[in-house]
């Protein structure tokens, strides 16, 4: 039996990650990746193995509803062992609702992903990241991959498909976008973070950090409430569960209380320190070295002891 | 306007115990009301009080879980549908079925709200899945809502966007934490959610699971990552000094 596995994401580069990770599971399963494709072919989905591309849905404007859809029709008819999706914000809706529509399992957030031949298997965080769940499927499955789990696939040759899966409307208007203001820095390769809390009383504040972090030749971080509630920093530079990981030599948490939300995007980092006010902060918990103390006071001096030494 | 909003009783993250072999202590564990949800509660209480009608809450969880569902109550919700099942032990397409069937035992609701994500599972799937299940338009991960009669607007937070979507009522939404401050509920509306009526359906009756399996736990583990835990003392310039010294010994600061 040669079966396949779908790979689809309406980000390119998340697409060509997916695709690593269906990689692992086609091996397990001696199935093949198709890369899918909806309405038109993207070039820059490279992925390994060949393409699919579904015509029928109208336009280059793929809402998760149409995706879904279009996806669906697909597996009623070939019949794929897997489809793997990215799981971005749209992802996770467009995997929901396809399996949703076929009635079958769909795995959230999953990374180390492999196949037994009869079912997939993979581990994601439960409990804000207390806890690893490992967690199967049966074939036929559907799966959210973790963004920054995997590598980029490199490009490889492979059979091209196609199917027509007929027009497909949607329910929904999408009749406005905005860009939110994006951040200069990738989190994910910086060597030093120093990551700010809602211990930064105002956003003019973040000056300090940000010249810190520029000291010890670093990015400048923060919690969730000073992106996504407050704001002040760009929401691609939150840390977390619903946020980045990163794994920096270095992680400075500064003013951040350290619930496990933020803890599960930073855990991996080599060496953590932390400063805080109160003493029984549980960042302390996750920390190397901590020094109990006001942010006001600490990095200015840091900043002064830096220069000192330079 | 009838509004549904679903609610979890979640696993409280923090109070969860490792046992010794490092897998979680779930029997009896700690629950409370998953934290969003109390923001799809409040944006359900709000559109109320623009629109009328009726806020009904909706949950699948074991009996343990009535104490989220009085919350919700407490917080001005009118009344709660109780489905009983083992929230552990099953995945977010049975929980989805279960939401929906209850709901559509229920009569038709005009806005179903969930939040993005639960705390304790946080999977994003079951509030696209109630939406598929009731066949009606869903618009996720929701930051803004308005509602004009049949017509809809919802502004979506997605990670580097923002997007405008129309749909018409009915349809069903997830919430992002930054739509609303959740309401804290008064002693007086406390006291009052217990005489609020709450139905009790059983899951295994109004879905059956069928033979089929989804997506099963097949073990889960814990294991922190091992820090130093060293406590920096002094002024804060000698507090400063001590703090570079290390991380010059530790190599990661160039
Ligand atoms: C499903 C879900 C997902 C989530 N995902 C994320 C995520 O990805 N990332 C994330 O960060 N959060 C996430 N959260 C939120 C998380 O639970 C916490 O609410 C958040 O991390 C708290 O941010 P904080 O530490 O900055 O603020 P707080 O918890 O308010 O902590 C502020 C800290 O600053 C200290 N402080 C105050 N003044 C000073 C001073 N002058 N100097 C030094 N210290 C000071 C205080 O002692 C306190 O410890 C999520 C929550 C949920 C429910
Ligand atoms: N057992 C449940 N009972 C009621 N609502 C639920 C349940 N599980 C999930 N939900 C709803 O779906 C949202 C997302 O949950 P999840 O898909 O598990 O991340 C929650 O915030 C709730 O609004």
């Amino acid at each position: 039996m040669s079966g396949q596995v779908w790979v689809y994401s309406e980000s390119e580069p998340v697409a060509n990650e997916v695709a690593t990770a269906a990689a692992a599971v086609a091996q397990g399963a001696s199935a093949e990746v198709r890369m899918v494709d909806i309405g038109s072919v993207r070039p820059a989905t490279r992925g390994s193995g060949g393409r699919l591309l579904l015509k029928g849905p109208a336009g280059h404007e793929v809402s998760p509803a149409v995706a879904a859809e279009a996806l669906a029709r697909a597996a009623k008819d070939l019949a794929p062992l897997a489809v793997l999706l990215g799981a971005t914000r749209d992802g996770r809706e467009v995997a929901s609702r396809l399996a949703a529509k076929l009635g079958i399992g769909c795995m959230a957030e999953v990374a180390g992903l492999a196949s037994d031949g009869q079912g997939m298997t993979g581990e994601r965080n439960v409990f804000a990241g207390k806890v690893v769940a490992k967690v199967r499927c049966q074939f036929p499955a559907v799966a959210t991959v973790k963004v920054g789990a995997y590598p980029k696939a490199a490009a490889q040759p492979g059979e091209s498909q196609e199917k027509d899966v007929g027009p497909v409307s949607d329910q929904t208007k999408t009749v406005g976008r905005e860009k939110k203001p994006a951040g200069a820095v990738d989190l994910r390769s910086a060597k030093v973070i120093v990551s700010a809390g809602r211990g930064v009383k105002k956003k003019e504040d973040l000056a300090i950090l940000a010249e810190l972090a520029t000291a010890m030749r670093g990015a400048l971080g923060c919690s969730r409430p000073l992106s996504a509630d407050l704001g002040w920093l760009p929401e691609e530079h939150h840390i977390g569960l619903t946020g980045v990981t990163v794994k920096p030599d270095l992680y400075l948490a500064v003013g951040i209380s350290g619930q496990l939300q933020h803890v599960a995007g930073m855990k991996d980092s080599k060496v953590v320190a932390s400063i805080n006010t109160d003493k029984d902060a549980p960042i302390f918990q996750a920390s190397d070295y901590g020094i109990v103390g006001d942010l006001y006071q600490v990095i200015p001096a840091l900043e002064r002891a830096l220069a000192a030494r330079r | 306007m009838k509004i549904a909003v679903c609610v979890k009783h979640a696993v409280d993250e923090a109070e969860l115990k490792i046992g010794p072999g490092g897998s979680p202590l779930l029997a009896g564990a700690a629950g409370k009301m998953s934290t969003f949800d109390k923001n799809a509660v409040e944006e359900g209480l709000r559109l109320k009080a623009a629109h009328q009608g009726e806020v009904v809450v909706f949950m699948v969880g074991g009996t343990e879980s009535k104490k989220t569902l009085k919350e919700a109550l407490a917080m001005g919700a009118d009344r709660g549908v109780l489905v009983t099942a083992d929230t552990v032990a099953i995945d977010a397409l049975r929980t989805a079925t279960m939401l929906a069937a209850a709901m559509k035992r229920s009569g038709r609701f005009d806005v179903v709200i969930c939040s993005e994500g639960a705390s304790d599972t946080y999977t994003g799937q079951v509030p696209p899945m109630v939406g598929e299940l009731l066949g009606i338009p869903y618009v996720g991960y929701a930051r803004k809502i308005e509602i004009d009669g049949k017509a809809a607007k919802i502004e979506r937070s997605l990670e580097d966007s923002v997007e405008s979507v129309e749909a018409a009522v009915p349809f069903a939404t997830s919430v992002v934490s930054e739509i609303n401050d959740p309401r804290y509920p008064t002693l007086i509306q406390i006291m009052q959610a217990s005489k609020k009526p709450v139905e009790e359906l059983n899951g295994e009756e109004i879905a059956p699971a069928g033979s089929r399996r989804g997506v099963e736990v097949l073990s889960m583990s814990s294991q922190p990552t091992a820090r130093k835990h060293v406590m920096i003392d002094g002024s804060p310039d000698e507090a400063a000094a001590k703090l570079l010294d290390a991380l010059s010994k530790e190599g990661v600061l160039k």
